[in-house]
């Protein structure tokens, strides 16, 4: 044990500098992997982490109807039967309009309007601006406490009154944190206000458009509570929320988000480990006449790889540690960069288990990819110290070789199944990764073998780099494979979000509305038409729309006890707004079953169409038969047709469409849109009389949507390139690696060079050339690749329109070109500088 | 004592078979000297790999003190010349990554001497390099490289010393210098040295003269000076 011990300290002193690659290999790996993962769930337990203070209560009963008196019943019978409830308060909350009163000012702005009682909050913490408490009071008498940025929006300061539905607010206070935190996609400022100023703002008259909730505090687990609440109220609207399967919730979604990323975090890993098989490659080969030697003295093959493995163990363990310490670094770094934008609370710091899994992964990469090139040291015979015949022969199937590539397979299939946290996803990250590398692989050796054809055009310089890409030990096709992977996620992703910006750009299509008018009332349509045909010259599109609930399919009511269903609550438990019309809209399709003939004559007839994903989450088809909630009225339809949506295309989009004859009576509001792109100004006109005629209308800009939409691709690009250019780093460690590796071979030949006459100017040259030329191919095989994916994902995964950008791909391939040429460049200068004589001598 | 028996060497070169060794045999008892020459492939480094198990013999036997060399595994072989041989090579095939001592220090450790260091101090002064110890391989002579590599071969107390043109990359000065302190080892320590060579006048300094030709034994007599000497 001594010997492997001593000579392994021996070897790493010595060997260090050629290894270092390995070691940033291992560490950038390592780094992206703890960084990801530990910022999700640092996210996460700021976020998430304490569902109870997200939902402000221990459970909240939700509904967009009042409360029936039937309803408040059953709900206080239960209730009452309780004996840890400790308090309640009721919540209403919609979106408005709001505007100042002084006429003055013509700014207006979409506020979130939230109606509180007392006690409130009853879970988390309600901070105002200058770190004052909340006091009720404030809000008495039609007070309002409001979001800062509300007062930036509406140019307006604390006393001012703002506007909202048929009542006046005076603002007395900003805050700076509410119960339940400002996570999520919002459009508006949030505006808190009483709940009694809120009923009497006339906003929740003829409409349902608003949310109501109880929270209720506890003192105990309320699990068996809210069991009997919701068998209480099985077959209403009303819905069951507990802030424990919340946090389950929201846990599965963290954890699913957090094992993705780190996926992302072992492909650069992965790359990192075709870097360390790389370096033990031509490491191994670099040694053979070392462990010829070692062997001629008397040391067994398996003594010599276990020198070799405990030197990469060694090292793959402080490049791990290293990691740990980069992904602290980017931690700090996205601290300082996203301070803002990311939760106020939120920590910073590399959590213990993820650093030691980090670790264990970066040792165990290590190992996987360096197996097979050591076992080459067991062909390594000493008798090459007396002929060097240059290689070894190799039997044709190497057992062991082909019994260790298998464990190193399974051994990465284990270890993407385990960052995964699923089999599945686990092995088709691996294959998926396997077939990118084999067809970037293959289109490297297509390329290099179409470069060696044209080898004897060109100048000297040019003949001389296409040579030196053959030259014996060469690495060009590892290079194009590593730096190639790096230019395809990157360019990948560039394309793709030119492509998902585009798709969002109002401008580009026809049929996207520009304003959209919502809660209109009927008495109010013809008026409304007027102003906007006045402003517009456009006929207004007025289509009806009915807020209406799932209640049964089939009969049977959700069981949102069932944790399957609870999941799907979000998609098949919320609202809808529904509409009737006798014809299809241009952009539908039929997918089965019959459009209706005329109006429904009897109940009989009552018929619904049914949007394709929808139908696939109910389960539906054709003949089924569904109830609908609406305004607490129970209305039974039979599904006549499932159709499908072309949203790309789209003046209005409904899920569900009824047939005429059975909902005309049902209480309903107005939606109007507008397609005529106007200027902005006159946008903000129209929008601010509409709002001064009718206070309890709705107002979308589309533009304002498409900027938050934007903001969100952004941010969402931004993330992933940050990811990418992670791989491209780990694609220029391994180009730098591979030109150390061969450098010696490089040194000699440009001794010789210069000693036939060439002059640096030539070798310099020569070196631009052969690394040009590198970068070019690499830039060409990374575009190519990053052209199909973002078609393909376009098309097939988004839906949406595809075009080719010509600029992206001359920059992705130039850029490319000139990052590996100046690298390649930098690493390799100092050979031109070396004197011919003694590099001659030495070999 | 070493045993060849009938053994030939054969390699396939291109297309075409080449014989290195022809039906060699030979015995070579405890604590002789033997330079074995001949032109240039006639077979003397192939013969002195073979002796090493560095390499298979085609057909026939080698037996060392008595063990069949050419049925041992790779690593019986390794423990074998670990245990009883010592390897001199013409280009020294010192490890780069280690400095002179700890070359000589390797197959101690291998073996799992424990007086390893201080035995490498004694063969450094044994070969005058005391004070060149921490140097690397390249920052050595090549003479001074081959002492090094000749105290290396006498680390393990070997009961067979095979040298491979050990002065062949060397000026005559040194090259005498290494052949003095080799003979010198080899009487001290009562080794049997096998010498392969070019320089007739080395190998009239042997006990004994094998002279190969196309991979034949063209003659074997003793040696009337190197029996004197």
């Amino acid at each position: 044990m001594n010997f492997i011990f001593n000579l392994t300290w021996r070897e790493i002193r010595s060997s260090w500098r050629r290894l270092l690659f390995f070691f940033l290999c291992i560490a950038i790996g390592v780094g992206s992997i703890v960084a990801l993962r530990s910022l999700i769930q640092n996210f996460s337990r700021s976020v998430g982490g304490d569902a109870r203070a997200l939902l402000t209560a221990d459970f909240v009963i939700n509904s967009s109807n009042d409360f029936s008196p039937t309803d408040v019943s059953k709900i206080e019978e239960v209730i009452g039967s309780s004996t840890i409830v400790e308090a309640r308060n009721e919540v209403t909350e919609t979106s408005a309009m709001a505007r100042p009163v002084d006429k003055a000012n013509q700014n207006f702005s979409f506020v979130e309007l939230k109606g509180i009682e007392p006690p409130f909050p009853l879970v988390g913490n309600f901070t105002l601006s200058g770190e004052k408490p909340f006091d009720f009071k404030l809000l008495e008498n039609k007070g309002a406490i409001v979001a800062p940025i509300l007062l930036d929006d509406l140019n307006i300061k604390i006393g001012d009154k703002i506007r909202i539905g048929e009542s006046e607010f005076q603002i007395r206070a900003t805050f700076d944190e509410e119960p339940g935190g400002t996570g999520g996609f919002r459009l508006g400022a949030r505006v808190f206000v009483s709940k009694n100023a809120f009923e009497a703002a006339g906003i929740s008259q003829n409409r349902s458009r608003v949310r109501r909730r109880i929270l209720y505090r506890t003192s105990d687990n309320p699990t068996d509570l809210i069991t009997q609440l919701r068998e209480t109220l099985k077959g209403t609207t009303i819905t069951v929320q507990s802030y424990r399967e919340t946090q389950e919730r929201l846990g599965e979604q963290f954890e699913r988000t957090e094992n993705y990323l780190s996926l992302t975090g072992l492909l650069i890993l992965v790359l990192g480990g075709v870097g360390v098989w790389n370096v033990a490659r031509v490491f191994v080969e670099q040694k053979r006449k070392s462990v010829a030697v070692l062997k001629c003295l008397g040391a067994s093959g398996n003594r010599i790889i276990t020198v070799y493995l405990l030197q990469i163990l060694t090292l793959g363990f402080l490049g791990s540690l290293f990691g740990v310490l980069l992904a602290q670094l980017g931690l700090w770094l996205a601290e300082w960069r996203y301070y803002d934008v990311l939760p106020a609370k939120m920590s910073y710091a590399v959590h213990f288990p993820v650093a030691w899994q980090g670790i264990l992964l970066g040792v165990l990469i290590s190992l996987l990819f360096s197996a097979l090139p050591l076992l080459q040291v067991r062909n390594i015979k000493p008798r090459l110290l007396l002929h060097d015949a240059g290689g070894e022969k190799t039997r044709r199937l190497d057992w062991t070789k082909t019994i260790f590539g298998a464990i190193s397979l399974a051994g990465l299939l284990a270890l993407a199944v385990w960052q995964a946290g699923s089999v599945k996803v686990g092995a088709f990250f691996l294959v998926g990764l396997g077939f990118t590398s084999l067809f970037l692989y293959l289109a490297a050796v297509v390329l290099t073998i179409l470069l060696k054809k044209i080898k004897n055009f060109g100048s000297f310089s040019v003949r001389q780099a296409i040579n030196s890409l053959y030259r014996p030990g060469n690495q060009t096709r590892i290079i194009l494979l590593a730096v190639g992977l790096g230019a395809f996620v990157v360019l990948a992703v560039q394309s793709l979000q030119l492509n998902l910006v585009r798709e969002f750009d109002f401008t580009r299509n026809a049929k996207l509305p520009s304003l959209f008018f919502i809660d209109i009332q009927k008495s109010q349509i013809d008026e409304l038409k007027q102003i906007v045909q006045m402003a517009t010259s456009e006929n207004v599109q007025i289509v009806p729309t009915i807020r209406a609930r799932i209640a049964f399919v089939n009969g049977e009511p959700f069981d949102f006890e069932n944790r399957e269903t609870r999941q799907q609550q979000g998609i098949i438990g919320r609202e809808f707004a529904v509409t009737y019309r006798p014809e299809m809209d241009e952009n539908e399709t039929l997918l089965a079953g019959k459009w209706w003939n005329g109006a429904a004559n009897n109940i009989d007839d009552a018929q619904v169409s049914v949007e394709e994903e929808m139908s696939k989450s109910l389960g539906v088809n054709v003949g089924d038969w569904m109830t609908f909630d609406i305004s607490g009225r129970k209305i039974q339809v039979q599904i006549a047709n499932i159709r499908k949506l072309d949203l790309r295309n789209t003046r209005t989009a409904f899920v569900f469409v009824f047939r005429p004859g059975v909902l005309e009576a049902a209480p309903q509001t107005f939606v109007a849109t507008v397609l005529k792109k106007l200027p902005a100004t006159s946008r903000a006109k129209l929008q601010r009389e509409i709002i001064d005629k009718f206070p309890n209308v709705q107002i979308f800009d589309v533009a304002d949507i498409v900027a938050a939409v934007q903001k969100l691709v952004n941010n969402f690009v931004l993330a992933i390139s940050f990811v990418g250019s992670f791989v491209i780093l780990s694609g220029i460690l391994i180009l730098i690696g591979s030109i150390a590796l061969t450098k010696s071979q490089r040194i000699y030949e440009n001794a010789i060079l210069k000693t036939l006459g060439a002059k640096r100017p030539t070798l310099a040259a020569i070196l631009l050339a052969e690394y040009g030329l590198l970068g070019l191919l690499a830039g060409i095989i990374g575009t190519v690749f990053a052209t199909a994916l973002s078609f393909g994902v376009s098309r097939y995964l988004f839906d949406i329109d595809w075009e080719f950008d010509f600029t992206l791909t001359i920059l992705g391939v130039l850029i490319t070109t000139i990052l590996v040429m100046t690298v390649g460049a930098i690493a390799s200068f100092d050979v031109l500088f070396r004197k011919p004589l003694g590099i001659l001598r030495s070999q | 004592m070493i045993i060849l028996q009938n053994v030939t060497k054969i390699v396939r070169s291109g297309t075409e078979d080449l014989t290195i060794l022809d039906d060699v045999s030979l015995e070579i008892p405890d604590g002789e000297f033997v330079a074995v020459t001949g032109a240039s492939g006639s077979g003397k480094s192939t013969l002195l790999g073979l002796i090493a198990g560095l390499d298979a013999p085609s057909s026939g036997e080698i037996l060392i003190d008595g063990a069949n060399v050419t049925t041992m595994s790779e690593d019986e072989l390794a423990e074998l010349r670990s245990k009883k041989i010592g390897f001199i090579f013409q280009s020294f095939h010192l490890i780069p990554s280690l400095t002179a001592f700890e070359n000589i220090l390797i197959p101690m450790e291998i073996l799992g001497l424990k007086d390893a260091k201080s035995r490498a101090e004694q063969l450094l002064s044994d070969v005058d390099l005391k004070n060149r110890g921490h140097h690397y391989p390249t920052e050595l002579s090549g003479g001074e490289q081959q002492r090094i590599a000749i105290a290396r071969a006498f680390a393990n107390h070997p009961k067979i010393l095979l040298a491979d043109e050990p002065t062949g990359n060397l000026d005559s000065k040194n090259g005498n210098h290494i052949f003095d302190l080799m003979t010198e080892l080899h009487d001290q320590n009562n080794v049997s040295l096998v010498l392969v060579t070019h320089d007739q006048s080395l190998a009239n300094r042997a006990q004994r003269q094998v002279v190969l030709k196309d991979g034949r034994v063209l003659s074997d007599e003793n040696n009337l000076q190197g029996l004197q000497d």
